[in-house]
C-alpha cells in the first residue's frame, strides 16, 4: 500500500514541477512518466538492494538514461526530462531531519541524517554524471 | 556580421534565462556563429555573464557582452529555442524570419498563475503523502503550499534577494506548520514541512551545477553549487527561527 501511495504520489509531484517549469504537451506526460519510474525503480531495487546508497546511484543513472532517451526521441533538451524525474528521489525527508537534528542540540541524529543526506545526493549526482558521460563519449563531442 | 551577432546573443541570452545548461549554450552559439557566417566563433559564458566574438572572412572582429541576471526555469521557452537554432543551423531562413520567431519566444508565457497555484497545493501534498504524512496532514499541507504560491510570487514581484527568498518561504511554511500543530489539527509537523520544503528546495540548482561541473564548465558549476549551499543554509535558517517562535514543538 505504502508503495502504490508512493508510486501515485510521486508522479504526481514530478507532474506538478513540471508545471512549474513550464512544461507542455507530450514532454509534460514523458516528465510525469519519468518521475514515477523513478520511485518504481527505487523500489523494485530496493528489494534485492540492501544499500540505499547504492540503489540511489542505480536509479538516478536508470532515470537519466531514460531521459538522454526521451530527449533524444522528442527533439528536446535533457534537462527537461532530468529536472522532473529525479524530483522524487530528493532526499527532501532526510534533510528535513538533518535539520531538527540540528535544532534541537541533538547531535548524533544530525550527524547521522546530515552524512546519509549528502550520501543520496552524492548518489544522485554520481548517477546524472555516469550517464552524461557515457553518452556525451558514444556520441563523440559535436 | 553586427546583425547575426545580435541575433546570436539574443538566442543565448534567452537560453541562459530559462535555465539552459552552460555547455549546450556554448555549443549552440558556436553552431549559429558558423551557421550565420562567421570565420570564427569564441564565446565564454558563465551564469551571469555572456561574451561572444565573431570574426568574418576580412578578419574583422566582432564582439559583445552581456550581463545577465534573474535566471529562471522555463523549458518551453528552451524547447522552442532549440527548434529555431535547429532550423538556423539547416539554413533558408532570413534574418528577418529569425527576429521574427525569436520575438515570439521572448514574449511567450508560462502557465498562468491559477496553474502555478495548484501545481505548489499539488506538490506539497503529494510529498507529504509520500513521506509517510496522513490525509489530514497533506491537506494542511496543500493549503500552505497556496499560501507559499502567494509568497514566492510577492518575493518575485518585490525583487527579493534569492537567498532572503528562501529564508522567508522556510520561515512561513514552518511557522504555518506548527500553528497547525498549536490548533491540535496534527500531531507532528513533519510531514506537512517536510512536502513544503519540497518546494523551496533548489533540486533543480543541483542537477544544473552537477552536470555543468562534470562537463568541463567548472567555474559556471561552483557557482550553481555555492548557490544552492547558501539556499540550503537559508531554508535551515527559516526553520530554525519559526521552531524558535513556536517553541520547538516538532522534537
Amino acid at each position: 500500500m505504502t508503495a502504490l501511495i508512493q508510486i501515485i504520489t510521486g508522479c504526481l509531484g514530478s507532474a506538478g514541477f513540471a508545471l512549474l517549469y513550464n512544461i507542455r504537451g507530450k514532454r509534460f506526460v514523458f516528465a510525469a512518466l519519468g518521475g514515477l519510474l523513478a520511485i518504481l525503480f527505487y523500489i523494485l531495487f530496493g528489494l534485492i538492494i540492501e544499500n540505499e546508497i547504492l540503489n540511489y546511484f542505480i536509479c538516478a543513472a536508470l532515470v537519466s538514461l531514460y531521459a538522454e532517451i526521451m530527449a533524444r526521441v522528442l527533439k528536446t533538451p535533457t534537462t527537461t526530462f532530468i529536472i522532473t524525474s529525479l524530483i522524487p528521489l530528493i532526499p527532501g525527508g532526510s534533510l528535513y531531519y538533518t535539520m531538527t537534528g540540528a535544532f534541537s542540540g541533538n547531535l548524533e541524529s544530525f550527524i547521522e541524517y546530515g552524512l546519509y543526506t549528502l550520501g543520496l545526493a552524492g548518489a544522485l549526482a554520481a548517477g546524472i554524471i555516469v550517464v552524461v558521460s557515457t553518452v556525451k563519449i558514444i556520441l563523440g563531442k559535436r | 556580421m553586427e546583425k547575426s551577432l545580435e541575433i546570436i546573443m539574443d538566442i543565448g541570452e534567452q537560453m541562459l534565462l530559462s535555465g539552459a545548461e552552460i555547455s549546450r549554450i556554448e555549443e549552440s552559439v558556436l553552431r549559429l556563429g558558423e551557421a550565420l557566417g562567421a570565420k570564427r566563433t569564441d564565446a565564454f559564458i558563465i551564469t551571469s555573464n555572456m561574451e561572444v566574438s565573431l570574426h568574418d572572412e576580412k578578419g574583422v572582429n566582432y564582439t559583445q557582452t552581456r550581463r545577465v541576471s534573474n535566471i529562471g526555469t522555463d523549458i518551453e521557452k528552451l524547447h522552442r529555442l532549440n527548434a529555431l537554432i535547429r532550423k538556423i543551423c539547416y539554413g533558408n531562413i532570413t534574418h528577418e524570419e529569425i527576429e521574427a520567431q525569436l520575438e515570439k519566444i521572448k514574449t511567450s508565457k508560462a502557465y498562468p498563475f491559477g496553474v502555478i497555484l495548484l501545481a505548489y497545493g499539488l506538490i506539497s501534498g503529494a510529498f507529504t503523502l509520500f513521506f509517510g504524512g496522513g490525509i489530514v496532514e497533506a491537506v494542511c499541507s496543500v493549503i500552505i503550499g497556496f499560501v507559499l504560491a502567494f509568497i514566492v510570487k510577492g518575493t518575485e514581484l518585490g525583487a527579493l534577494n534569492k537567498i532572503f527568498a528562501k529564508f522567508f518561504c522556510s520561515f512561513a511554511s514552518a511557522l504555518l506548520a506548527f500553528v497547525c500543530l498549536k490548533f491540535g489539527i496534527v500531531s507532528t509537523v513533519d510531514h506537512i514541512i517536510i512536502g513544503n520544503i519540497m518546494l523551496i528546495i533548489p533540486g533543480v540548482g543541483l542537477t544544473v551545477a552537477i552536470r555543468d561541473l562534470f562537463v568541463g564548465d567548472n567555474l559556471s558549476g561552483a557557482l550553481r553549487s555555492i548557490e544552492v549551499v547558501l539556499f540550503a543554509f537559508a531554508i535551515a535558517g527559516g526553520y530554525f527561527l519559526a521552531a524558535g517562535i513556536m517553541g520547538g514543538g516538532a522534537i
